[in-house]
Order: C-alpha cells, then sequence, then structure tokens
C-alpha cells in the first residue's frame, strides 16, 4: 500500500516535472526570442547614434558629440557580440550575422573619415562627403538586414508562444491529476502509517523497557558484569566493573577485554560464544573459571568468570560475571595452610590418640599417638569399631553407642575410665569424643581424642592415699596431745600428788636425805607438769577454729597484761605501748602471743627494772606489724632462727625455767593466722620480736 | 518437811564415781577435815554408780546420794552416759552432780552443762589446788546450799 503511494507519487511527480521541464524550455525560448529582438533593436540604435553623432561634429565642431560617438561605438560592438551569441542556434538568422558586421565596420569607416575630414579640412569639406550620401546608403542597407532579422524574431516568437501556451496547459492538467491522485494515496498511506506507527511506538517502547530492565539487572548484580561484542570490544557494563576494575564507565566502553582480562578469556571467547544458552545455564556459578583480572593501575587479582552468550539484533554478545576472588582465595589459602599444619599437628602427635570414627562409630583415620598408645596399626584398625577400645563389661554394657549417643547430643562426650590395648593390657584414658557437624548441621562423624593417663590415674591414687595418711597421722598427733593432756597427765598427776602428799605429812620425820629426794621428786613432777601443760597449748593453738572479727589490739594487749599481772608484779617491769590498731583475727590467739612475748620479755632479762614496749605499724602491703621490744639479754643472731623451733631454749634450767614451746606457739599461732614472725636482737642490749598479721585476716 | 542438813545428825551421803584409787584416796583426805560428817560411797565404774543408785545387787541398801561427784572418764559405762541416765531419771534428777574430771575440754564442759550438770570442776594438777578444791565442794555444797530432803522409796 505505502509502497503503491510512492510509486504513485514518482510517476505524478516525474511526469509534472518533465511537463514543468518543457514549459520551461518554451518560455525560455519565448524570452530568447524577446532578448534577440531587444539587442537588435539596440544595435540599431547604436548604428543610427553614430551616425548622428558623427555628422552633428562635423556640422557644429562640438567635442561633446565626439565623447558620445566614442561611448556608440563600444555599445555597438558588445551588441554586436550578443546578437551573435544570441542567434547561434538560429542559421538563418547566422547567415545575415556577417551582413550585418560588414555595413556595422562601414558605417564607423565612414563616420571616421567625416571626423577625420572635418577636423583636416575643415566644415565645407566634411559636408561635402556627407552630402555625396554613401553614409546614407550604408545606413539604409543596414536597416534592411536589420528589419529582415527582426521579422525572422517575430515569427519565432508567434510559434514559440503558441507552443509555450499548449505545453503550460497540459502540465497543468497533469499536475492537477497528479496531485489529486497523490492526494488520495497519500491519505490511505497516511492512514496505513498511522496505524502502523503507533503499532511501532508499542513494539519500540517494549524493546526500550527490556533493554532498560537488562540494564538494571545489570546494574544490580553483586558481580561487575561486562557484555563484550564477537571483536572481544566492552559494549556494555556495569558498575561493579568500573569499581573492580578501577576505570570509568566511558574509559572501558569500546575497550579491548584483553586490557582488563590479559590472558584466557578471548579464547573462552571463542569456546563459550558458541555455547548454547542452555549449557551456559547449566553452569553454576563456582564452577566458573578462574582467570586473573587487571586494574587500571596495573595491579592483578584473581577472578571467576561465567560467560553467557547474547543474541542481539548485532550478533552474538557475551555477557561476562567478574567475581572478585581475592578474599575466596585468601581464605582457601588459609584454609589449606591450617589444615595442613593440622593434619601434620595431628599425625605428629604421639602422646594423643586422635582419630575420625564415621556415624556408626567405626574408625576412619589413625595417627601415630593411637598406635602407640593402643597398639594397633593404621591397617589393622581403621574400618574396625571401637568398641574394641573397650573392656568387655563396658561393651556387653553398650557404653560405646551411648558415648556417641551422648556425643551427638550434646556435641561433646568426655570421659576418664579402663580401656584395652591391642594386647589386651588395660590402660587409663583420658577420652574426648567431639561430633563433626556440616555446616548444615548435619551429623558427620566423630573426632576422637584419647590420653593414656594411668601414670597420672596412679599418681592421683598415690596422692589420694598419702592425704589419707596424712590425715591419719595428723589425727593420731592430735590425739596425741589429747592424750598427753589427759591420759599422760593423770598418773603424773597422781605421783606428784602423793609425793606433794609426803613432803607436807612427813617433812621433818624423817631424816635429811629422804626430805633432799621427796623434794627433788616434787620438783621434777612439776617441771614435767609444766612440760605437759605447754604442749598441750602448742597442740590445741592449731586445731581450734579459727574465730576471725573485728578485735582491738589494745584490748588483747590489756588482757595478756591481765594474765601476767603477778609476774609483772614480781619483777617490777614497766610494759608501755603506743596505740595499737584495730585487727580482724582471732582475739584468743592474739592474747596468747602477746602474753607469750611479753612474758619472755620481762623473763630474760638482768636488768633491775625490765622495759617493755609493745607498738605496731602498718607496711606497704595490708599488713599490720607488731612489735614487742625489750631490754633484756639480747639474742645472738646464729639463734634468730632456732627460738621459734619446739624444745629449742638457749638458757639452762638453772638460769630460766621453761620448756622452749613459748615462741614455737607464737609461731604457729601467727603463721596460722597468715601472718609472719621474726627477731631483731644485740646481745646484752635487748630483743625486739615482731609479728606481722595481716589487716583483713585472711591469708 | 526442810530441814538444814548442817543440823542433821544423820551422816551426809556423798557417792564418789571414780576409777582412780589414788584420786578415791586424795578425796577421803580432803573431807576428812570436812564441817559435816559425810559418809563417802565409792562407785569405781559408771555401771556401779548406776547400780547403787538403783540400789541392784549388793547395793540393795544402799542410800540415796545427797551429792554425787563423778568423773568423766570411766570403764565400763562412762561417766556422760551416767550423768544422762541420772538426769533422765525422775528420782535422781534433783541429785546435784558435780563433774570432777581431769578434762578441761570445752567439748566436755559443754556437752556436761547440756546434760543438766550442777557444776563442772577441773582436777588441779597439783596436791595443794585439789586439796582447796575438794574443800570448796565440802563447803559449798555441803554446808552453804540447800538440798532437797528425797523420802526415800
Amino acid at each position: 500500500m505505502f509502497g503503491s503511494a510512492i510509486l504513485t507519487l514518482l510517476v505524478v511527480g516525474a511526469i509534472s516535472y518533465r511537463a514543468m521541464v518543457v514549459s520551461n524550455d518554451s518560455e525560455r525560448w519565448v524570452q530568447h526570442t524577446l532578448e534577440v529582438l531587444a539587442n537588435l533593436q539596440d544595435l540599431l540604435s547604436d548604428m543610427e547614434s553614430i551616425e548622428s553623432n558623427s555628422r552633428g561634429f562635423a556640422l557644429t565642431g562640438e567635442e561633446w558629440r565626439l565623447v558620445s560617438y566614442r561611448a556608440n561605438m563600444k555599445s555597438l560592438e558588445q551588441h554586436e557580440a550578443a546578437v551573435h551569441s544570441l542567434t547561434v542556434d538560429n542559421p538563418a538568422q547566422q547567415r545575415q550575422m556577417p551582413v550585418l558586421n560588414r555595413l556595422a565596420a562601414q558605417e564607423v569607416q565612414f563616420s571616421e573619415m567625416v571626423i577625420e575630414i572635418r577636423r583636416a579640412k575643415g566644415f565645407e569639406a566634411a559636408a561635402h562627403v556627407i552630402q555625396n550620401g554613401q553614409g546614407q546608403h550604408i545606413m539604409d542597407e543596414f536597416r534592411g538586414v536589420f528589419r529582415a532579422m527582426q521579422e525572422e524574431e517575430l515569427r519565432l516568437l508567434a510559434l514559440r508562444n503558441a507552443a509555450a501556451k499548449q505545453r503550460l496547459g497540459q502540465t497543468k492538467t497533469f499536475l492537477i491529476l497528479g496531485i489529486f491522485l497523490g492526494l488520495l494515496i497519500s491519505a490511505a498511506a497516511a492512514w496505513n502509517v498511522q496505524r502502523d506507527s503507533s503499532r511501532r511506538a508499542f513494539a519500540d517502547k517494549a524493546l526500550l523497557d527490556s533493554e532498560e530492565r537488562f540494564r538494571g539487572l545489570l546494574e544490580a548484580a553483586p558481580d561487575a558484569m561486562v557484555v563484550v561484542n564477537q571483536s572481544g570490544e566492552i559494549v556494555l557494563l556495569n558498575v561493579q566493573a568500573e569499581k573492580q576494575f578501577g576505570y570509568r564507565r566511558e574509559e572501558l566502553l569500546g575497550q579491548k577485554v584483553k586490557n582488563i582480562i590479559p590472558e584466557g578469556f578471548a579464547e573462552r571467547l571463542i569456546a563459550d560464544g558458541t555455547r548454547t544458552a542452555a549449557e551456559a545455564m547449566a553452569q553454576q556459578i563456582g564452577t566458573g573459571i578462574e582467570l586473573s583480572g587487571r586494574r587500571k593501575d596495573g595491579n592483578e587479582f584473581p577472578i571467576e568468570i561465567m560467560l553467557r552468550p547474547l543474541e542481539n539484533a548485532d550478533g552474538i554478545l557475551v555477557t561476562a560475571a567478574i567475581r572478585d576472588i581475592t578474599e575466596r582465595k585468601q581464605a582457601e589459602e588459609t584454609l589449606r595452610q591450617s589444615e595442613e599444619s593440622n593434619r601434620l599437628i595431628v599425625s605428629n602427635t604421639k602422646d594423643y590418640a586422635i582419630m575420625m570414627l564415621d556415624l556408626g562409630g567405626n574408625v576412619v583415620n589413625w595417627n601415630e599417638g593411637a598406635e602407640r598408645i593402643k597398639g594397633y596399626r593404621a591397617e589393622e584398625i581403621i574400618g574396625q569399631h571401637f568398641s574394641c577400645f573397650f573392656p568387655a563389661e563396658d561393651i556387653s554394657n553398650g557404653k560405646p553407642a551411648l558415648q556417641l549417643e551422648e556425643a551427638a547430643r550434646v556435641g561433646r562426650f568426655e570421659d576418664e575410665d579402663w580401656r584395652i590395648r591391642k594386647d589386651g593390657s588395660r590402660f587409663f584414658a583420658s577420652v574426648v569424643i567431639t561430633a563433626l557437624r556440616e555446616e548444615t548441621g548435619l551429623l558427620r562423624g566423630f573426632g576422637k581424642i584419647t590420653r593414656d593417663i594411668t601414670e597420672r590415674k596412679k599418681f592421683e591414687e598415690h596422692l589420694v592415699k598419702t592425704a589419707e595418711e596424712l590425715r591419719r597421722s595428723n589425727d593420731q598427733l592430735q590425739q596425741f596431745g589429747y592424750v598427753a593432756s589427759h591420759d599422760l597427765q593423770e598418773p603424773l598427776r597422781m605421783v606428784a600428788s602423793y609425793t606433794q602428799l609426803l613432803a607436807t605429812r612427813y617433812k621433818g620425820r624423817l631424816d635429811s636425805d629422804a626430805d633432799d629426794f621427796i623434794d627433788y621428786a616434787v620438783d621434777g613432777c612439776n617441771r614435767m607438769q609444766g612440760l605437759i601443760q605447754d604442749l598441750l597449748a602448742y597442740s590445741r593453738s592449731g586445731t581450734n577454729e579459727k574465730a576471725l572479727r573485728e578485735i582491738s589490739g589494745e584490748n588483747a594487749l590489756k588482757e595478756a597484761l591481765a594474765n601476767l599481772r603477778a609476774t609483772i608484779g614480781e619483777s617490777g617491769a614497766i610494759v608501755t605501748h603506743d596505740s595499737l590498731p584495730s585487727i580482724t583475727t582471732d582475739e584468743v590467739q592474739l592474747v596468747q602471743v602477746f602474753q607469750n612475748l611479753v612474758g619472755n620479755a620481762i623473763k630474760y632479762c638482768s636488768a633491775a627494772v625490765p622495759l617493755v614496749h609493745v607498738s605496731a605499724t602498718k607496711n606497704g602491703g595490708n599488713e599490720w606489724i607488731f612489735s614487742v621490744r625489750d631490754n633484756g639479754l639480747g639474742i645472738e643472731p646464729q639463734y634468730f632462727e632456732r627460738i621459734f623451733i619446739i624444745f629449742q631454749r638457749l638458757h639452762g634450767r638453772q638460769e630460766f625455767n621453761g620448756t622452749g614451746i613459748g615462741l614455737a606457739i607464737c609461731k604457729k599461732i601467727v603463721e596460722r593466722l597468715g601472718g609472719r614472725i621474726w627477731v631483731e636482737s644485740q646481745l646484752a642490749k635487748g630483743s625486739t620480736f615482731y609479728f606481722a598479721l595481716p589487716e583483713t585476716g585472711e591469708k | 518437811m526442810m530441814e538444814s542438813i548442817g543440823t542433821n545428825a544423820s551422816p551426809i551421803e556423798v557417792l564418789l564415781v571414780e576409777d582412780s584409787p589414788g584420786d578415791v584416796r586424795l578425796t577421803r583426805e580432803a573431807f576428812k577435815d570436812a564441817k559435816v560428817h559425810i559418809s563417802l560411797h565409792v562407785a569405781s565404774d559408771g555401771a556401779e554408780a548406776m547400780a547403787f543408785l538403783g540400789r541392784e545387787g549388793s547395793y540393795v541398801n544402799a542410800p540415796r546420794p545427797d551429792l554425787i561427784l563423778l568423773d568423766l572418764n570411766l570403764p565400763k559405762k562412762d561417766g556422760r552416759e551416767v550423768l544422762e541416765e541420772i538426769k533422765e531419771s525422775a528420782s535422781l534428777k534433783t541429785i546435784p552432780v558435780v563433774i570432777l574430771t581431769t578434762s578441761a575440754s570445752e567439748k566436755d564442759i559443754l556437752r556436761s552443762y547440756r546434760l543438766h550438770a550442777n557444776c563442772y570442776i577441773t582436777k588441779p594438777v597439783d596436791l595443794a589446788g585439789f586439796l582447796k578444791v575438794v574443800k570448796s565442794i565440802d563447803n559449798f555444797w555441803l554446808s552453804v546450799v540447800k538440798l532437797p530432803h528425797e523420802v526415800r522409796t
């Protein structure tokens, strides 16, 4: 339809054009004829002007006539040439042209002669030449030729006018018809086009939409996407591609893909470009080809590429999804290294049996430690059920299965129990079974680590036994204290009581030897009683519960001094003290310590007046350091440690009475309260006993 | 009917439960100087003491004691058991019981008082102290305090 409309219009156009060309032609010929006539007319005027101006000069001698004459000469030449060229197509006219030219030349020659005669011979001679009629003759002849040519042209004009008129009519008719037809067809075509183009606009929009969608998809893709044509040029890309390769979009468009993926891509392009879409679909991400990409700055990085052909009006394009797998590669490498080192560690571990069990409990692998501990070689045990490591009674109790169930349920199972070696011997094992699960949580099997702790077990048993023995021995020691306090004291009390009774009833009634003997017996009994009582105090000082509470140090000292009232009174000692702190400790025991130390200070003194001073300072830590300073005998440095040991004495009984237990008790008490005791002393000058106690009473 | 012990012509009956003959003798010696007439009966173990108090066997005619001096560490029946039985008995529990023992243990002291011992005395280790203690008992329990006069059953 549209084609026929165009054809019709073309035909109409062609005819019209042709008509117009022809009509134009006719018109031009008419114009041409008119032009020739005008030029002929001008030529005649030039001739008449030349004749009149030359004659005028001859008659008047006025020079301005000569100026016009010269201008007429020039104009004559021009019009002659014009007529000649205008009538070149007309042979009849051309035949007249030489006659016309000769007459014009004769006229000019005659006029020049007249002007020459006028100048040279004057008016008379010139008038004579003019009156002989030669000039008139030339002009008449010229007019005759002119008329002939004019008539020819006029005839042509009449002819051409008629033809032009006829052509014009035809052209008009054609044009009207053609335009009418053209309008008709155009209307039809326009209707068609209108219908067509609305359809086409719809299709265009759909195409645009789908392209837009494609671009949207491309931009939304998490990977770099590059679309490449068959010659390897990038025609489309997304923002990830810009980022990944460090180029701006316009830098990449039209670039060869080889610039960003130097190797492998082009080859794949050939291979994958021919692949079907279905084949490409079957390939999953992660199974793509691994290549390396190159950034704008020249750095190369590992990539994974998925290719997919994309058919398009311009041919087959290839869409490439490019993923930067630097991190994955690094993770893979780290994993590989860690797996390798794990494997090395596991296989070289000798002290631990490390093995994997499958879901059923069969041994999957076996390390050197397992072989060493259990005695099986890998090839003997792999595939065997791990219950072969258990004693028979445990197998019949179903322990192996229960342990796996527990490990599967809780994730981990731990056990310390007897296990069996290949040779049947038992060893005490520490076992950890760990459930091995996939990321999905699916149970894959179990890891089992076994350690031979038989030695440790023996050691522990030995330790328990030793502790038990120690406890018993301690109990016996405690018992000894009680024995000393009661059972030992009981017979002694009898001896003492009756020797004393003997002494009171019979002193002076027997001989003097008997009195002496009784005295020694009484003295021995008294000493032994003192010893037993001190020993009892010593053994008690370690057995009572610690009664820790905050007490006043001053009160404790006061109580100790009250207990020593008799001693202090007898010796005339002066006991002074600084202010003492409150401290969290066992009051009874602290009183005992003060009492023993102050008692000693007074006892071991040679001065007339024993001087004792008690004070306390706090040290850097949380300790109070109490001191008891005396002006007594002093102690030699080599005895500084020894004096705190039970029964150790520095003086004979004749000098000072004592059992050698007092300081041992102090040491035992102070250490039990978490403190320390020591002495500083100078012989003959005095001693200072120090003891440090924690401020809070805690160890 | 209440009577003053001191003015009563009949002697004051004291039961000494003591396994050590030495202590028995010492106690006897100490009571020699007593202000009142004391009849001292001795049981050398706990079983014998309960037999005496229950008038069993050879003790059918035994008097009801006005005061009991009880040692804790005794053969056969321990002094603690004896104390417990006395204090659980409706007829015997009014008899004052003085614990006289070598034990100075806090545990024994506390336990004795919980079992309603009337007092607890640790035997002094020296003779003078012992004599003084017995004299104190004599003075306090047999002279100062009023004891209940029970009708013998």
